[in-house]
């Protein structure tokens, strides 16, 4: 298991960071804070200042304002880079060198002993292909020596950005395993993607990026709310009256000739009873939740409007 | 720093392009040095007419090509080491290990260092092998320079070669590519170093612009070591016929100007913003 950050329980924190391109705010005054031992996704549309956003952390870009915490020291400081373990979009390695040789390299600028390759090598199961060039890796087996030497050091923090790109179906399931497996021995993962399946399969919690401005964050079960009771019975405007008159629902909403109700499971029997016994042909009754891609579409959505 | 500059010198040492730089080097050393200056004489005059191909003057001979040619072969050398990481992308995986970002680029810049070596032994050998075939060829004494002068002509040929690396390394940075930086490195050893050095030597109002280029201080440095203005005058298509300066001044500003490509580059790597 690895150990903890000493006695914190905030793995990365920012404080009103923003980062400006001429008049263009890509990260706007954005404040987050990532619990030690969790996977947090960071959810947004393309450009909306994800990658901007983890560069920050990793000292990569500075900010033009505010400030951030990673791992307890400020982004890029030796003091971060000690427990930080990284993989920004497309891996960047030495085409003319194997995947070892490449690892060797970086095992020196990461001071840990050039045995410790053969371990991450064989923890991303890279391990036959070790001794090929980079230039002759598949697309996956890049992404996964990318995530190779974000494990060299053994990192606390490991901060993944868009790890599944470019993966087909079943390279994405194994990154999913390995990044669960890895968050699972204690480390505290910040996982950059577009992907909602992903963030929704590994994540603890989720933030989501809009232009710039984090505009929810939460557990995915936070973020989808309530299982809400989708009621469609004609005639449509005397079923909405009598489900107004009960006491024991709540009408959140109408869409698609369908009234949402907020109210107890308990009470479904009763509440298609009453719509029977009032005359009204009840043509279907569900329980249903939002799906995280209604609530990023939602979220995205309301931004853009307003 | 040990470990990291000794990864980034085997690092060189894998790349093919540093291997095809140095081998394209110690040929041109060796034709423009020896090969063509013995065909192209006039055999008539004998040995006189050799005189400079001789191993007693193997220090300057070997060494006329170095603020030239040489100079451009490791300005695209040190371009690759340098440019080469954005291109690749490899300079965000450098940035997120351990080390910081002046170590890195100290690492880089030694191992290039470091490399330079070769490249001055590699032309000095091949010419004192030239030298020595020119002397049997010619019933002439084989005998070579001391070894003090030999140390000396190529201590002051890693200096030239050293601040042609760290221009490259400058425009890489600048840059942050290969392509553009090795066209603006060979524009620059062109038309500025070669071209208008020819064209307005004389002029007395740019004389101190001539006695500031790098080609002007590395035959100045090399000056004192032998008859580097003949053979410098008579050597093809990278000839030079002056402006000359003393040999402290040359040694000044060559140093002059390796702390300040230097330091410029090492300022722009440690600030900008790695995208």
């Amino acid at each position: 298991m690895i150990e903890a950050i000493g006695e914190r329980t905030t793995a990365i924190e920012t404080r009103q960071l923003t980062r400006a391109y001429g008049e263009r705010l890509a990260v706007d005054r954005l404040d987050l804070r990532i619990r030690q031992g969790e996977v947090f996704g960071f959810l947004g549309p393309n450009g909306a200042g994800k990658t901007t956003t983890l560069r920050m952390l990793l000292g990569l870009i500075a900010p033009t304002s505010g400030s951030a915490v990673v791992a307890g020291g400020s982004p890029g400081s030796a003091e971060s880079l000690d427990q930080v373990g990284a993989m920004i979009e497309q891996p960047g390695f030495y085409p003319y060198l194997s995947g070892a040789e490449n690892l060797r390299l970086m095992a020196a600028y990461s001071r840990v002993e050039p045995q410790r390759v053969a371990a991450v090598l064989d923890q991303v199961d890279l391990g036959d292909r070790a001794g090929d060039k980079f230039s002759a890796y598949s697309q996956g087996m890049k992404q996964r020596l990318g995530l190779a030497a974000a494990l060299l050091k053994d990192p606390v923090v490991l901060i993944l950005d868009e790890p599944s790109n470019g993966l087909n179906p079943a390279g994405m399931a194994e990154m999913r395993t390995l990044i669960r497996s890895l968050a699972d021995e204690g480390r505290t993962v910040l996982l950059s993607s577009h992907l909602l399946g992903e963030i929704e399969q590994i994540c603890d919690r989720i933030g989501v990026i809009r232009e710039g401005q984090l505009v929810a964050e939460g557990t995915v079960a936070e973020l989808r709310g309530d299982e809400l009771l989708s009621v469609v019975a004609t005639p449509f405007d005397a079923a909405w009256n009598y489900l107004l008159s009960r006491q024991d629902l709540e009408i959140v909403d109408t869409a698609d000739g369908a009234i949402q109700l907020r109210t107890d499971r308990a009470r479904t029997a009763s509440i298609t009873r009453g719509l029977v016994e009032a005359g009204f042909d009840v043509t279907e009754l569900t329980w249903r939740r939002q799906t995280l891609e209604d609530v990023f579409l939602d979220l995205t959505n309301r931004v853009e409007a307003a | 720093m040990l470990r990291t500059t000794l990864a980034e010198t085997r690092l060189l040492a894998k790349r093919p392009g540093t291997w095809i730089l140095l081998g394209i080097w110690t040929l041109m050393a060796t034709m423009f040095g020896y090969v063509i200056p013995h065909v192209s004489r006039n055999k008539a005059a004998g040995l006189s007419g050799i005189r400079d191909l001789l191993p007693d003057q193997v220090t300057t001979t070997a060494l006329s090509g170095f603020p030239f040619f040489g100079g451009v072969m490791v300005l695209i050398l040190a371009v690759m080491t340098f440019g080469g990481d954005y291109g690749w992308n490899v300079v965000k995986t450098l940035l997120t290990q351990r080390s910081s970002r002046m170590a890195v680029f100290a690492s880089k810049s030694l191992a290039l260092a470091i490399w330079l070596l070769p490249f001055v032994a590699t032309a000095m050998v091949a010419s004192i092998g030239a030298s020595e075939i020119v002397a049997s060829a010619q019933n002439a004494p084989g005998d070579l320079q001391s070894v003090g002068t030999l140390l000396k002509g190529a201590l002051a040929a890693w200096l030239i070669l050293a601040v042609w690396a760290t221009l490259g390394v400058l425009l890489a940075t600048v840059t942050r590519g290969t392509s553009f930086a090795i066209g603006l490195g060979i524009l620059y050893g062109l038309v500025i170093e070669g071209l208008l050095s020819a064209f307005f030597d004389g002029i007395s109002t740019l004389e101190p612009l001539l006695n500031g280029l790098i080609r002007t201080n590395g035959y100045s440095l090399m000056a004192p070591l032998g008859n580097i203005r003949e053979i410098a005058r008579d050597n093809g298509p990278g000839s030079f016929s002056g402006p000359y300066v003393g040999g402290w001044q040359a040694l000044t500003v060559l140093v002059a100007y390796l702390a300040l490509f230097t330091g410029i580059s090492a300022a722009i790597f440690r600030r900008r913003d790695v995208n």
